[in-house]
């Protein structure tokens, strides 16, 4: 125990370590781009211009503004949006966060839910039709990128289910009630759902022909506690394996998702704050993100020792 | 039998992983034809860049916020200004120094606070002091320089008469004040919220919708920074109606298809208001269709896009921002600006590029749009027209392609401007046998180096703030103009400019015009398209629309009964 407790202290460290490296590139290299979030095409005059840059202290040497950045993010502060002036980033992030979250964790339900169900059935009906189906299920999604499965769920749950149900049952954009969860998640999930489907089947196929699964149905025991507590447990050691770039992928996988759905959170942000060149956000945003991916990795190889006692920190 | 029980229950957890439920609900009835729920509801890309009036450039802003805010004065359907908080026209000195405005004494803020001279005299020197992009609308007034440059607090043209009567003083006449009057900047607010919020510059208190407060028809209700904007009627507004709307809901859907999908399930009433566009695709598709087509309004937007030409020589340069030469600079290049301009077949360029016509319209009167006082009447750019006989002989002239060598043309990056480049280049090899390349760059990095005047061909364009040209000629063309991105300079343009402001409309309005027609004959720019504000409504919704620079006001627009 305490050697888990010291390999998660030193791997904190670690992933602040990271966090600061990566936000101070980020804020360094940005700052190297040419133009600001102030230029447009109607008027901007030097004064408004040098306005502007004095209000957000972009007028100071680099190395001020930096220090600046750096004292307001021990503070918890990360500033104020360049674009969307009076918006202040960090209860900003923190909201848009909470909705990635909710979008995120529904969208993992999907890809460890339904990658493990299929994964299973296609494993104990091996060379059956359900595992026919179950197989080529995992394959076509996991070939189809995201956005594409996007704009296909937009049309048939947004579109096609509003016209075929006199708009009873349908889709609404947006965001704000639980309705407006699953077809984003879903989307979001499915392609590493199907990516699990694949390992879980490969991994189950594995563990059902050992001697102790074999020792397990000898004894009489129910297929309910053979597949789900002998079986799947050790085989879920892989797919644990992958949960960490899996999570970076929906991460990731949701800057898509939320233009589509037009969903507020963090990926949405993500692009958006790029090309209008919002600094502020950028940077506290690539932070989020850099500080998110260590702590996913983290959280998996703290499961490890729960799924594989071998495994000792 | 186990085994069967197993599937059971994963097919039972399958099958509630992937439920989708969602439920839609029009409108219900009542007596009237109206619907009782008189929600308006539009969706916009990204959110408002600034709720502070000071602070407002973009169009998007100023069509969401006329609705909370108002000033002494504003534009009605036919661009006309009228009065608004004033009790009339302004009284005006005989030398054209100073304006005296009286103000309504009935008029309130939607929080129950009096509207006084004090207030507009504190919005005022607040706008000048904040330095917002449109500021400078207050360049006229006594004092102005002084309050930018932070030595001053206070314009010096600014004097209260009574509770209900100031006056402002000019440095210089300035005939188109009276219109900048109508603008957004100069709308009035708060000074006791203000104050109470913090320091006068200081613009927390227009993000937050309980200190938000304008005297407009609508007050702000619920904002979530990138999310949602939420406005309600003000409860006995001064002016008197406030329409039938009750509630208007505006969301923040970046993709337009996401937005279109609602729209068509009902969850919209409209897209369209502030400034907002349907793809390409879409649009074509509705007005192609003689049903959908009911629900599309083409209205002609005040926007003009052209072909930046660059004029620095390289030596001598016109203006301080030039840096490079080019061969389009100066009488020697006129032939060449022509032989561009005139191989352009805009007709082919309208199709391809505006979506047949649905997004924008060919420019054939001048840089100043259609509609607009200043324009010069459709067909009057004689080299708008397409003439590749004579283009190719004026590239000829001018030393043929070789002259013209490796071209670059730049934009900044977006569907429409990549289509234009395309288009554009695909007729320059075509009709003139000149290779151009497309460039496209992020909008920054874009609007940085064409203020320096860095692109020696390059997409421009402007949207007109108000109806008026000096708007156009002290931005985009007089010598060292903010806007120009060409490093265009014309000695007879800047003293007709001159001379043309200080005079009211009615006397300057036909030198204005011979400036837009010097820009003709000189092929200054190469003009393009006119814009196309998009409206989709539903046939339910009456009253939203717009003119060539607004939105209709949510109060004139109504929900009727719909199934």
């Amino acid at each position: 125990m305490r050697g888990t407790l010291l390999y998660i202290g030193q791997r904190l460290v670690l992933i602040a370590i990271t966090t600061v490296l990566v936000s101070s590139i980020v804020f360094v290299l940005l700052h190297q781009i040419p133009g600001n979030a102030f230029l447009n095409e109607t008027r901007t005059s030097p004064e408004s211009l040098a306005a502007d840059l004095r209000h957000y202290g972009l007028d100071k040497p680099l190395g001020t503004q930096y220090v600046n950045w750096v004292s307001g993010v021990l503070h918890g502060n990360l500033g104020e949006s360049l674009v969307n002036r009076g918006v202040m980033i960090t209860p900003l992030l923190v909201r848009e966060a909470s909705v990635s979250a909710t979008v995120g964790f529904f969208a993992l339900l999907v890809t460890v839910g339904l990658g493990l169900i299929l994964g299973v059935i296609a494993a104990l009906r091996q060379n059956t039709w359900a595992d026919y189906v179950a197989s080529s299920a995992a394959v076509v999604g996991y070939s189809v990128p995201s956005f594409v499965i996007g704009i296909f769920f937009l049309l048939i749950f947004g579109h096609y289910f509003f016209e075929w149900t006199q708009g009873t049952v349908f889709y609404n954009v947006g965001w704000g009630d639980w309705t407006q969860i699953p077809v984003p998640a879903i989307a979001l999930g499915l392609p590493y759902a199907s990516y699990v489907a694949r390992l879980t089947r490969a991994s189950m196929l594995e563990t059902i022909r050992t001697d102790y699964v074999r020792t397990a149905w000898a004894k009489g025991l129910k297929a309910r506690i053979v597949v789900l507590r002998h079986a799947l447990r050790n085989a879920l050691i892989p797919v644990v394996t992958i949960l960490g770039p899996l999570i970076t992928g929906i991460i990731t996988g949701s800057v898509v998702i939320e233009n589509i759905f037009g969903i507020p959170g963090l990926g949405k942000e993500f692009v958006t704050s790029i090309l209008a060149r919002d600094y502020n956000i950028v940077i506290g945003v690539f932070t989020f993100y850099a500080a998110l991916v260590g702590l996913a990795n983290l959280t998996v190889d703290v499961i490890y020792p729960a799924l594989d006692p071998r495994i000792r920190y | 039998m186990r085994r069967i029980a197993v599937f059971r229950s994963l097919a039972v957890a399958l099958g509630a992983v992937s439920m989708v439920a969602a439920c839609g609900g029009g409108g219900g009835n009542n007596s009237s034809n109206l619907a009782a729920d008189q929600t308006l509801s539009f969706p916009m890309v990204d959110d408002v860049g600034n709720t502070d009036p000071a602070h407002m450039s973009a169009a998007v802003d100023i069509d969401i916020f006329r609705n909370s805010y108002s000033g002494l004065y504003k534009f009605d359907d036919q661009l006309n200004e009228v009065p608004d908080i004033a009790t009339g026209a302004p009284t005006v000195s005989t030398d054209g120094l100073t304006y005296t405005y009286k103000i309504k004494q009935n008029v309130k803020f939607w929080n129950g606070d009096p509207v006084k001279a004090d207030d507009f005299i504190f919005s005022w020197n607040r706008a000048a002091a904040i330095q917002g992009d449109y500021a400078s609308l207050l360049q006229p007034v006594q004092g102005y320089d002084d309050v930018a440059a932070g030595k001053a607090t206070q314009m010096t043209g600014l004097k209260k008469v009574d509770d209900y009567t100031f006056s402002a003083t000019l440095t210089a006449p300035a005939g188109y004040w009276y219109t900048e009057n109508a603008l957004w900047t100069l709308w009035v607010v708060d000074q006791k919220v203000v104050l109470a919020a913090g320091k006068a510059t200081d613009s927390t208190w227009a993000d937050n919708p309980a200190t938000a407060v304008g005297t407009g028809q609508f007050k702000m209700t619920a904002r979530t920074p990138k999310q949602s904007l939420d406005f309600a009627p003000v409860p006995n507004w001064y002016g008197g109606s406030t329409g039938t709307i009750t509630k208007v809901h505006i969301e923040i859907v970046a993709d337009q298809k996401a937005q279109l999908t609602k729209y068509e399930s009902g969850g919209y009433s409209l897209i369209g208001f502030a400034n907002q566009s349907l793809t390409p695709e879409d649009v074509i598709r509705y007005n192609s269709d003689s049903q959908l087509k009911k629900q599309l309004t083409l209205q002609p937007s005040a926007r003009t896009s052209w072909i930046g030409f660059n004029f620095c020589t390289g030596k001598a340069q016109p203006t301080k921002s030039c840096t490079t030469s080019s061969v389009f600079a100066g009488d020697a290049g006129k032939p060449l600006r022509e032989a561009f301009s005139l191989a352009i077949d805009r007709d082919q360029l309208i199709d391809i590029a505006c979506s047949k016509g649905t997004a924008c319209v060919k420019a054939t009167g001048g840089v100043i749009t259609k509609g607009l006082k200043g324009y010069l009447g459709d067909n009057t750019d004689p080299w708008a027209k397409f003439d590749k006989a004579q283009a190719q002989q004026l590239l000829q002239s001018a030393g043929g392609a070789a002259k013209v060598g490796n071209l670059t043309y730049t934009y900044n990056a977006n569907a429409q401007n990549k289509a234009v480049c395309d288009n554009l280049a695909s007729q320059w090899k075509a009709n003139l046998g000149v290779t151009v390349q497309c460039a496209s760059t992020d909008r920054a990095s874009f609007f940085n180096a064409r203020t320096k005047c860095a692109y020696p061909i390059f997409r421009h364009s402007w949207g007109a703030d108000y109806d008026h040209p000096q708007d156009w000629f002290d931005f985009l063309f007089v010598t060292d103009a903010g806007s120009s991105g060409s490093c265009y300079s014309n000695p007879q343009i800047d003293s007709m400019e001159k001379d043309a402001n200080q005079k009211p409309l009615s006397n300057s309005l036909d030198t204005y015009k011979a400036m837009n027609k010097i820009l003709v004959d000189n092929c200054v720019t190469g003009n393009l398209f006119y814009g196309i504000q998009q409206y989709l409504v539903h046939p339910y919704v009456q009253g939203a629309g717009g003119n060539a620079l607004y939105d209709n006001y949510w109060a004139d627009v109504k929900i009727l009964q719909h199934s």
